[in-house]
C-alpha cells in the first residue's frame, strides 16, 4: 500500500471467497451528521475489505507505513451480521489495541448457519497517526447486495 | 387542527400545521402514532432537506410510542432514530429501543461556573488553551485521565460521581448540582460487557473527537435576571462548558444489544422499518438487562466529564494562581443529551383511554414512560422533583451549546415542555451540513485564524480535519433554535455566552 490511501474511487486487491485476486473500491458519502460508505468488490470477501477500507478513512487522511498485522474473526448468523460484526470488531480493536486499522484483508464463508469473516489488517499505532473518532458502525440504510458485477455494500458510521 | 391547516410536503411526507412552531405527520399506516416536528418556518425547510422526517415517522412504529415522537427544533438525520428525537414508549407494555438513544449513551454538556471576568481572562487566553489542550485528552488514542483498571471501571459503572468524589475528583457540590447527583441507581454493571468495559478502561476522562469539546465562554447577555441570579450567572462572567459522553464504553453498549436484540426479537424487528431502531419488549429479560447497562454507561460519562472538570480546574488553578474555590469553579449543572429514563408523566387520553395530544384529551393519567431523548435534553419546570433541591423551585437548567463560532445558550425547563415534549427541549444547533461537504468547503487552519483575528477566539484541536468539520457554517442558527424553544415554553432562555477558547479532538 502507498503511504497515502486516496480517499475515494481506490483499486486494490483482497483475499476473496475462493482467494483469487479481487477487485474493488470505496467511497465516502455525504451524511448530515455521519459519515456513510458505499463500497463495490466482486466478491463478498472483497466488499467487506473495502467498507472497512472505507471506515479506515473516515478516521484518517494519511496513512503511514507502520504497523503489524493482526486478526480478526467474526461469526454472525447472516451476511448482513458478519458485515456488522466485522466492522465493530475493527473498532474494538483500535480501541484496545491503541492501532489504526489499515490495509485490510478479509475471506468470507459459510459455515453450517453461521458466516464467518477471517480477516487481517495492519495496525498503525496510534502515536504514529492523526485520526478522528468513528464511535460505531450502524444498521441504519444498511445495504449488502449482491449485482451482475460483483458486490455492493453501503453502511453508515456513527460519528 | 381543521381541514383548512396549512400543509408542507418533503419527500412525500405531508406536515400539518398545528399551531405556530408546531407541525404533525398524521398517524397512518404503521404508524402507532403521530410524529410532531417544532420548528419555525426556516427550520423546517433545513429539517425537511434530509431524511429527518422519514426517520421520525420510522420511530412512531416503536410499540408504545405514547401520543406522538417529537422532532425538536434542532432535529437533523442521524442513524434510525433522528438527532433531536423524543419518543416516549409504555413501560408497561411498550418498548425500550438502543438505537432511539445512540451510541454515546449519556452524551451530554455541563457548565462551570467561575468568578472571573473576561478581562481577567483576556492576555491569558493562548496559555489557557494550551495547558488545557496539554491536559486534558482529546482525540483518538489519547487515553485517559485515570488509568481504569477493571475494578476502577466496575466502580465508577455502579457509583458514577460517587465514585469520583470518594477518589478526590469531586465535591460534594458537583454531585448536588448534576442530573440525578450523577448516579442511576439502576446501573446494573453485569449487564455490561467485558469488550465494553476494555473499551473504557483507557478512556476514563477523555473528549474524544468529532462534536465534542472543551470551550471556555463569556456571559455576554442574561434575559432573565431572577432566574439567572438563581444559577449564579452574570454578564461579563467566564464559565466553562465540557461537552462529551461515555466514549468507547458506551458505544459497545448501544452495539452489543443492537445485536442481542435482534437475535432476540426479531419477530419485532421485522414490524420496523429500519432495524436500527430495534426495540426490547418491555418487560423483557433483555429490555430490563438492556436498561440496566444503559444506566452505568450513563453513570460512566458522568465520571468522564468529571474528570475532565477536575482537570480543568487544575489547570486554571495553575494560569490564575488561585486555587479552584477561590475562582469559583462550581458546577452549574451537568445534563445529558442522549438517554432513556422511567419518568412518570400525566398523558392526556380520549375516550377510549388512547394517549392523545393534551389539547384533545378528555383526561389525563400517570403512565410510566421510557423516556427517550436522543440529541435531546430534559428540560423539567420548576416542581418537579427529579430537579435538584438547588434548582427546584426555578426549574432545571438546559445547557444549549452553539458552534465555536457562535454562542451558546442557558435556558431553564419550561413550563409546557412536560404537556408538550415529555420535558424535553433542543440539545445544540443542529448540523445542516455533511461531514465530507464540510471538509471541501472549509479549511481547519483558515478556519482557526479566521476565529482568533476576527471575533477573539482561540482554537486548538488534534486535527485540522477536525475544525473544518466543526466550522460555524456546518451548524444551524443557534439564535433561531432557542427562539422556538423559548416561543412555545418548552426551554426558556435565561443567559447568552461566546466562545473564548475551545479545544477539541
Amino acid at each position: 500500500m502507498s503511504e497515502d490511501t486516496e480517499r475515494t474511487g481506490r483499486n486494490a486487491t483482497a483475499e476473496a471467497d475462493d482467494g483469487a485476486d479481487d477487485s474493488r473500491w470505496f467511497e465516502l458519502r455525504e451524511h448530515t451528521a455521519d459519515v456513510a460508505v458505499a463500497a463495490a468488490a466482486d466478491s463478498l470477501a472483497g466488499v467487506f475489505a473495502a467498507v472497512a477500507e472505507g471506515l479506515t478513512a473516515a478516521m484518517c487522511d494519511s496513512i503511514p507505513t507502520t504497523g503489524d498485522r493482526f486478526e480478526i474473526l467474526a461469526r454472525s448468523e447472516s451476511p448482513e451480521a458478519a458485515l456488522f460484526d466485522y466492522l465493530d470488531d475493527c473498532i474494538y480493536e483500535r480501541d484496545v489495541r491503541g492501532v489504526l486499522p489499515v490495509d485490510h484483508r478479509a475471506t468470507v464463508r459459510r459455515d453450517g448457519e453461521e458466516w464467518v469473516v477471517e480477516a487481517t489488517a495492519r495496525g498503525v499505532p496510534l502515536a504514529d497517526v492523526t485520526a478522528r473518532d468513528v464511535k460505531a458502525v450502524t444498521y441504519s440504510e444498511m445495504e449488502l447486495t449482491e449485482a451482475d458485477d460483483g458486490w455492493r455494500a453501503y453502511v453508515v458510521f456513527d460519528v | 387542527m381543521t381541514d383548512t391547516a396549512e400543509t408542507r410536503e418533503y419527500d412525500g411526507i405531508e406536515l400539518r400545521k398545528v399551531r405556530e412552531f408546531v407541525w404533525e405527520i398524521p398517524q397512518e399506516g404503521g404508524m402507532n402514532a403521530p410524529a410532531r416536528v417544532l420548528a419555525s418556518d426556516a427550520l423546517l425547510e433545513q429539517i425537511g432537506d434530509d431524511k429527518t422526517l422519514q426517520q421520525l415517522r420510522n420511530a412512531t412504529h416503536l410499540p408504545g410510542i405514547t401520543t406522538y415522537a417529537a422532532c425538536m427544533p434542532d432535529g437533523h438525520q442521524g442513524y434510525g432514530f433522528p438527532v433531536g428525537g423524543v419518543g416516549a414508549t409504555d413501560a408497561e407494555d411498550g418498548c425500550i429501543s438502543p438505537g432511539a438513544v445512540g451510541y454515546d449513551i449519556n452524551c451530554g454538556v455541563r457548565m462551570i461556573r467561575t468568578n472571573l471576568t473576561y478581562e481577567d481572562l483576556q492576555g491569558n487566553e493562548e496559555e489557557l488553551v494550551e495547558s488545557l489542550f496539554a491536559n486534558v485528552p482529546s482525540g483518538l488514542g489519547g487515553g485517559g485521565i485515570v488509568e481504569g483498571d477493571a475494578d476502577t471501571v466496575e466502580a465508577v459503572l455502579e457509583r458514577g460521581m460517587e465514585w469520583a468524589l470518594a477518589e478526590g475528583y469531586a465535591t460534594g457540590d458537583d454531585l448536588d448540582h448534576c442530573e440525578d447527583e450523577g448516579r442511576r441507581p439502576d446501573a446494573r454493571p453485569e449487564f455490561v460487557s467485558q469488550k465494553a468495559k476494555d473499551r473504557g478502561r483507557n478512556q476514563l476522562g477523555s473528549l474524544g473527537s468529532g462534536n465534542h469539546f472543551l470551550e471556555i465562554q463569556r456571559v455576554t447577555d442574561v434575559f432573565d435576571e431572577a432566574i439567572a441570579d438563581s444559577f449564579g450567572l452574570q454578564e461579563d462572567q467566564i464559565v466553562v462548558l465540557i461537552h462529551c459522553g461515555s466514549r468507547g464504553l458506551g458505544h459497545q453498549v448501544c452495539t452489543d444489544y443492537l445485536r442481542k436484540i435482534e437475535k432476540g426479537h426479531g419477530d419485532l424487528l421485522e414490524s420496523l422499518p429500519d432495524k436500527e431502531l430495534a426495540a426490547a419488549p418491555a418487560g423483557s429479560e433483555l429490555a430490563d438487562e438492556y436498561y440496566g447497562a444503559m444506566c452505568a454507561a450513563i453513570n460512566f460519562a458522568w465520571v468522564n466529564r468529571q474528570l475532565i472538570t477536575h482537570r480543568t480546574r487544575r489547570v486554571f488553578e495553575r494560569v490564575f494562581r488561585a486555587d479552584a474555590d477561590e475562582l469559583g469553579m462550581e458546577l452549574l449543572y451537568d445534563v445529558a443529551h442522549n438517554i432513556a429514563k422511567k419518568e412518570i408523566h400525566e398523558v392526556g387520553v380520549d375516550e377510549d383511554g388512547t394517549a392523545v395530544p393534551t389539547e384533545d384529551a378528555v383526561a389525563h393519567e400517570e403512565r410510566e414512560l421510557y423516556v427517550h431523548r436522543k440529541g435531546a435534553t430534559r428540560a423539567f419546570p420548576a416542581g418537579r422533583e427529579e430537579v435538584p433541591a438547588a434548582y427546584r423551585d426555578v426549574g432545571q437548567p438546559v445547557i444549549i451549546p452553539g458552534s465555536m463560532g457562535a454562542g451558546s445558550y442557558v435556558l431553564v425547563g419550561g413550563d409546557e415542555s412536560l404537556a408538550q415534549t415529555f420535558g424535553s427541549t433542543a440539545h445544540g444547533a443542529g448540523r445542516v451540513m455533511s461531514r465530507t461537504a464540510a471538509k471541501q468547503e472549509y479549511w481547519g487552519e483558515t478556519v482557526q485564524d479566521e476565529l482568533r483575528d476576527q471575533d477573539h477566539i482561540y482554537v486548538k484541536a488534534q486535527s485540522g480535519a477536525t475544525v473544518a468539520e466543526e466550522a460555524p457554517g456546518v451548524y444551524k442558527d443557534v439564535d433561531e433554535v432557542v427562539r422556538v424553544s423559548d416561543a412555545l415554553g418548552i426551554g426558556d432562555k435565561v443567559a447568552r455566552t461566546f466562545p473564548v477558547c475551545n479545544i477539541k479532538g
